[in-house]
């Protein structure tokens, strides 16, 4: 790597000194730095070391890799690998340790984190600031600041006071003081010595802190053991009250260990149990039909007209529940399903004014392609989804229930979480089945929280999914991957059960290692998938074609039904179970179903009889033929009048007149005429025709026609309308004085003339941002005022004075003179800027 | 895998009867899952946590039920129901109820947590007393059977470990002379005995009360027999004196009319039941001896009180006799937990293979409304439109055709509403046995029809039970109880005592077309119809056409 004759200076050093593989591998591992490409190394050395960068490096390191940057970070600066090494093994010493750390230190170097040979190890600036212990973010190590920092506010008459009471000759100044002071607490014999010589009290003040966090709260009047400790310096007050450990002494107690446990190796993901991988394979094929079939079942539902789309997007939550009804499931299962099908491309909004969900045109194509393909289309999607079902039921930061199908459900994590799940499924022996804590375990070793661990963080919950919806999709099986969820995954062969592939003792970095496969290219996974096809299609259980009836009028299909068989059985009859197989049941209303959707009864008798594979029972056609004679005998429709007569001859003269073609009647018994024209033109047009009909209320009696005065309902009387807004008071004049004042100020401060045209005053100042930046960066360490232009969130644009404080992370953090307190503007919103004129 | 079960996601589990494998499947998953259905083709059990309870109550574990349902399976079973089944047998046996030496009735747990949680309902505290140690409780021994009936209302069945008293010894042997136990009642005593207590199912007319004395037999000790009603337990004083070493003299009948309290009592629910002032004067029957087995007749009508009284009694041998454990009431669990879980169960269609019950030809008779009738019955009341379709006077004109077509056969012609069975009565020429018959003219009536010196009887539902006439050939039920499915199988049960000539028995049910009537003969089949009895359907136009 680098030039060990030479040591480099900076990170762009160390970096310019990395050949080209390894350069590779740092951007593959970080690739935001190459989002636009660096112009030169200098540059992506300070784009390596921004903080957002950083920080997501860092969240991207495993547990040990991350341990030792913490521990780098409470190391000197730089440190040589010995110092490392002491602190991540203690005085001890550990093995397992000792030989993990390399590898560690290989990643963390790799990803341009740690730079410099071993003797002198440099923890990149901000990464440092972000692990050291700061009373801000409490370090995970537990430990404080140093004597050194603890003690720099202190008065020098206080510091050698300590120094005295420590039993070290006075110095003449602090640092020296200081430096003999951090020499005895790193010295390990004295300091035993001087603990030793401590109160039992004492020791347990000290015990209860050292492991963190360590800071602690005293008295105004501490008691005497106590007092010895701040005496001794063992305990440096902070602030009033409040006192700190600091690191030196902690380690010292600790055996010079920065981390209660170090974890130098994933934890194996161990299996819980073991099925013969035919079990698993037949499990997994069960599940993945019944995924088919919930899939098909939910989308025949919403056949005509699916539920409707929320304003804010999204299925409410009683379509869900109503769906979860119709599919036989739970609720969070139904969700599942739902989004499957989204994801997949089969059901979306139709995007009509009154806004439903309906099944795509692609879902009929799907419905065409052989079961396995179909399973392979609804596997991929799930693969690759960032939509997360579990989510559904929750509240989003905005506190709005996060809905099916509805925004705010995209975790981009999730593709990689299901992904590694199942590449760690992969890698344990066929037919073994981990328990769910062993991997959540891994990935936490994996991907370690920043931060207090906590037992729901999105990726365990992700992986938990995970592990629920690949068993009820069918790629696993019992808990273990099938051999079609193998394939699925582009991953070989299993391994040979003897060898523990994810084992302790794997000495490659962890990104590294074959089995973490990356997710595949399309290519590679439509040749997967096809593999996986082939390998699921055999185990589908092949469509019948026929049923058993039986007497109590239920018919079993002992399997998946032929499709069009299941059409006309499901009208037919009404589905009691399902599963392996389907019960149906006859009833008098599903026969009449079948009846109103244009079936005769000798059609069901002949659709019985070729399809029962046992003689149709008496009962069954009785109760075809008993609902078929009664369908039909009552008649309905709709008519807006009718026209009545006692005299059936009148009747047919108006039924002969050609004038009466528009009024549309239909005679429906000898005395009654239907017309489709309503009561008022019935009327009109029958007078016209010259008769002289009455109109007839809905009791039968004549209507007679009167004229009546018209009334509204109660009304209240207009409320008089001023002229103008009302007269303001005078809270809301004082405020609106105020805001014009500030707004004065900021357009009328005379600015520093610069070679740029200045804007003409009341308009905004426009530079460009690099140049925005620049100024405010230089403004922060001048703590000099700027005026800028400003468009908030709604568009509109104003003028303000501010003072900078901090410009990090694309916002800046200021003084505002014009609103009179601490706000941060995203500079993206920053229109321009420019500095005020010298008073 | 072609096995003949399949495993259906709602816990039902549907078995091929024609399957090679099929009955050694149904051996495997019958201690676990109860039988639904029995139609011809295919048979549906159902997997209830009830189910679970009672296997492992038999000794059965949760790796034989996986195993049953795997091994036989045709299609991969869903993960999720083999994770619930093991889940749910694990619930059973983690309290348990036995005998302390120094405490009595002890509440003992294996899991803690679950004591705690069921410590904290507020419905256990009054049954529980001091906390002997972290996984002990005592419970009050009067609360045995309230604790076990909670626990699993709260769904943790406890397993009673406490054992039964002896009751006083009383010398009772079967007199198997010319006859003996059949195999199925010797497998339901045998099963009964070795586990203490619980319910016995077998169909009518398959010998229930043969399995009682021979349950007694097995005792030896004093007995109490409870019995729906006086002439069912005439019927048993009878049986027991005929088939076991009891004379007439160690029988005591206790009911409304007698209150004899002997070695071995047979007294009615009725007697039990009633009450006066607010108490029950003849709870003290159950105290007035040391009884060492207690018998319940028809256990699928035992009434509330009865469950009530039967909650003390859980330190004596119990044993349930039913035909159907259904419950119109849904109170199965109070029989699992109060009586005991199921011992014993055959299907109908088994016993009737083996010849013990005559096979039976169910018919169901639609008969038409009259134009008038059908006025008046669209517009009678909702309370009033049973009755009035169920007593339509086609039905008369059917009865009266099935009556002569099956002339020299016994006839039974049974009813609900007692105008319809005396106007049946008075146009058969025959005699009506109702509630107010007294019991000495029921006897003298059942006598002469078992003798055949009458051939048509006509009953209400007072004979709907125990009623032993072994020579009924033709029931004819013209109206019932709504849509009672148990009383629908104890009419049929009626006429299936095996015949001498081995002859088919007729069931018809006379129902009235297009009318709530219909309804409920459609759900008072169910029970049967899954029990594989097909009803052919014909109409009464039909059948009245060919009587002619």
């Amino acid at each position: 790597m680098s030039n060990p004759a030479v040591p480099p200076r900076s990170l762009a050093e160390a970096l310019r000194a990395r050949d080209d593989v390894s350069l590779a591998a740092l951007l593959r591992a970080r690739p935001d730095l190459i989002t636009p490409v660096p112009t030169d190394l200098t540059q992506l050395a300070t784009r390596a070391g921004t903080r957002a960068s950083v920080v997501r490096a860092l969240e991207r390191l495993d547990r040990f890799a991350l341990q030792t940057a913490e521990a780098l970070a409470v190391a000197a600066d730089p440190a040589p690998y010995g110092e490392l090494l002491a602190l991540l093994t203690g005085d001890d010493g550990d093995p397992a340790v000792s030989a993990a750390l390399p590898r560690a230190l290989g990643t963390l170097r790799e990803q341009a984190l740690v730079w410099g040979d071993d003797e002198r190890l440099r923890l990149v600036r901000t990464a440092r600031e972000l692990l050291a212990p700061a009373p801000q973010h409490p370090s995970p190590t537990g430990l404080g600041p140093t004597v050194q920092e603890a003690t720099a506010g202190m008065s020098p008459g206080r510091i050698q006071d300590i120094v005295t009471a420590a039993g070290l000759g006075s110095t003449h100044d602090s640092v020296s003081a200081v430096a003999s002071l951090t020499a005895l607490f790193t010295d390990r014999e004295r300091m035993s010595a001087l603990l030793a010589g401590l109160p039992e009290e004492s020791r347990e003040v000290l015990s209860r802190l050292v492991w963190g966090p360590p800071y602690g709260q005293v008295t105004a009047e501490p008691a005497a053991h106590l007092r010895r400790l701040l005496d001794l310096g063992l305990l440096v007050p902070t602030a009033p009250g409040t006192v700190v450990l600091p690191r030196e002494v902690a380690l010292h107690l600790r055996g010079g260990r920065a981390h209660r446990e170090v974890e130098p190796l994933p934890p194996a993901v161990e299996p819980a149990a073991t099925h013969r991988p035919q079990v698993v394979d037949a499990t997994a094929a069960g599940q993945a039909y019944t995924a088919l079939a919930t899939v098909e079942e939910l989308l025949k539902d919403w056949d005509e007209g699916g539920p409707a789309v929320l304003r804010a997007g999204g299925l409410s939550v009683r379509d869900l529940k109503r769906t979860a009804v119709a599919l036989d499931v739970a609720e969070p299962v139904a969700a599942f399903w739902v989004e499957l099908a989204y994801a997949a491309g089969l059901l979306a909004s139709d995007g009509e004014a009154d806004e439903r969900y309906a099944a795509t045109p692609a879902h009929d194509e799907w419905l065409e392609q052989p079961p396995a393909e179909r399973w392979t289309r609804l596997a991929e999607a799930w693969l690759t989804a960032t939509r997360v079902s579990g989510l559904v039921g929750g509240r989003d930061a905005k506190d709005r229930t996060l809905s099916t199908l509805g925004p705010g459900l995209d975790r981009s994590a999730a593709p990689e979480v299901r992904h590694r799940v199942l590449t760690l499924l992969a890698g344990l022996p066929e037919g073994a089945s981990p328990s769910r804590e062993s991997v959540l375990a891994r990935l936490r070793w994996e991907r370690p929280l920043r931060g207090p661990q906590r037992e729901d963080d999105l990726r365990s919950r992700l992986a938990e999914w995970t592990v629920t919806e690949a068993e009820l999709l069918g790629v696993t099986g019992r808990g273990a991957l099938s051999g079609h969820g193998r394939a699925l995954l582009g991953a070989s062969a299993p391994r040979t059960p003897d060898k523990a592939p994810e084992g302790p003792g794997d000495k490659l970095p962890v990104h590294h290692r074959p089995t973490v496969a990356e997710p595949l290219s399309p290519a590679e996974q439509a040749t997967a998938s096809a593999a996986a096809a082939r390998l699921l299609a055999p185990l589908l259980p092949e469509p019948l074609d026929h049923v058993l009836l039986q007497a109590d009028l239920t018919a079993v299909a002992p399997g998946p039904l032929q499709r069009s068989l299941a059409e006309v059985l499901d009208v037919l009859a009404d589905v009691e179970s399902k599963g392996g197989a389907t019960v149906y049941r006859f009833t008098p209303g599903s026969v009449r179903r079948a009846l109103d959707a244009g079936q005769s009864a000798s059609d069901l008798h002949a659709f019985l009889a070729a399809h029962a594979r046992t003689p149709v029972p008496q009962p069954l056609t009785y109760l075809i033929d008993d609902v078929a004679r009664r369908h039909g005998h009552l008649r309905v429709g709709a008519a807006s009048a009718y026209v009545r007569c006692d005299d059936d001859a009148l009747l047919n003269e108006i039924l002969a007149d050609k004038r009466a073609a528009g009024l549309r009647l239909r005679r429906l018994a000898p005395t009654v005429l239907a017309a489709q024209a309503d009561p008022a033109s019935l009327l009109d047009g029958l007078r016209a025709m010259g008769f002289a009909p009455a109109a007839e209320s809905a009791e039968g009696d004549v209507l007679i026609t009167r004229a009546h005065a018209h009334r509204t309902p109660p009304r209240t009387a207009p409320e008089p309308v001023p002229d103008g807004p009302p007269v303001p008071d005078a809270t809301l004049l004082s405020a609106a004085i105020r805001a014009i004042r500030a707004g004065d100020l900021a357009a009328t401060t005379p600015r520093r003339q610069t070679d740029q045209p200045q804007p003409a005053s009341g308009e905004l100042p426009r530079t460009s941002s690099a140049e925005t930046l620049a100024t405010m960066q230089a403004a922060v360490l001048t703590g000099e005022a700027l005026w800028i232009g400003y468009v908030n969130a709604e568009g509109s644009a104003s003028q303000r004075v501010i003072a900078p404080i901090r410009v990090e992370g694309g916002f800046v953090t200021a003084y505002d003179h014009t609103a009179d307190e601490v706000r941060t503007y995203p500079l993206h919103r920053v229109t321009g800027v420019a500095e005020l004129a010298e008073e | 895998m072609n096995g003949p079960l399949i495993v259906q996601s709602d816990k039902t589990l549907l078995l091929e009867v024609d399957h090679e494998q099929a009955d050694e499947c149904r051996r495997a998953i019958a201690p676990f899952a109860e039988l639904e259905r029995a139609p011809e083709h295919i048979h549906t059990y159902r997997v209830t946590p009830l189910g679970l309870w009672n296997a492992r109550a038999a000794g059965h574990d949760a790796e034989q039920v996986v195993d049953a349902l795997v091994q036989y399976s045709r299609y991969p079973v869903p993960h999720a129901l083999l994770v619930d089944v093991a889940e749910t047998m694990d619930r059973y046996g983690r309290l348990t109820l036995s005998k302390h030496p120094a405490h009595g009735l002890v509440l003992t747990t294996t899991d803690r947590p679950v004591l705690e949680e069921i410590l904290r309902s507020k419905r256990i505290i009054p049954l529980v007393g001091a906390r002997l140690d972290p996984d002990t409780v005592a419970v009050h021994p009067s609360e045995r059977g309230q604790i076990k009936q909670t626990l699993l209302k709260l769904g943790w069945p406890a397993e009673d470990l406490a054992g039964y008293v002896d009751g006083e010894a009383h010398p009772i042997e079967l007199a198997e002379d010319g006859w003996a136990l059949r195999p199925y009642q010797k497998q339901a005593v045998e099963n009964f005995w070795h586990g203490g207590s619980g319910v016995v199912v077998l169909p009518c007319g398959a010998g229930k009360t043969l399995v009682g004395a021979g349950s007694m037999a097995q005792a030896k000790a004093t007995t109490l027999i409870l019995v729906t009603n006086t002439v069912s337990a005439r019927q048993w004083k009878h049986e027991l004196v005929k088939r076991t070493s009891l004379t007439e003299e160690e029988i005591g009948e206790y009911s409304g009319t007698k209150k004899e309290i002997r070695p071995v009592t047979i007294a009615t629910y009725q007697v039990l039941t009633t009450r006066r002032k607010g108490v029950y004067p003849h709870l003290e029957l159950f105290d007035s001896r040391d009884w060492g087995l207690i018998v319940y007749d028809e256990v699928h009508l035992l009434p509330a009180p009865v469950f009530k009284f039967t909650a003390d009694l859980q330190a004596r041998r119990r044993l349930g006799l039913t035909a159907t454990l259904v419950r119109e009431d849904g109170r199965e669990s109070d029989v699992f937990s109060l009586i005991g879980p199921k011992r014993f169960d055959a299907p109908w269609k088994e016993i009737e293979a083996q010849g013990y019950i005559a096979p039976a030809d169910c018919v169901e008779v639609r008969v038409n409304l009259t134009d008038s009738e059908r006025l008046a019955y669209a517009t009678a009341e909702q309370e009033e439109k049973y009755r009035f379709c169920a007593t339509t006077a086609t039905k008369r004109k059917v009865t009266e055709a099935l009556v002569k077509r099956f002339a020299g056969q016994q006839i039974l012609v049974i009813g609900q509403y007692i105008d319809q069975l005396d106007e049946l009565g008075e146009h058969l020429d025959a005699p009506v046995i109702k509630g107010e018959t007294s019991n000495a003219q029921r006897e003298k009536l059942f006598d002469a029809f078992r003798q055949g010196e009458i051939s048509v009887l006509v009953v209400s539902k007072v004979a709907n039970f125990s009623i032993d006439l072994p020579e009924a050939t033709v029931a004819i039920q013209v109206s019932g109880t709504f849509g009672s499915r148990q009383e629908e199988a104890q009419r049929l049960g009626r006429v299936l005592r095996p015949k001498a000539d081995g002859h088919q028995a007729h069931f018809y049910s006379v129902v009235a077309r297009d009318t709530i009537d219909q309804d409920f003969a459609a759900h008072r089949q169910r029970f049967l119809a899954e029990q594989g009895y097909a009803y052919r359907i014909v109409d009464a136009d039909e059948l009245l056409a060919d009587g002619a």
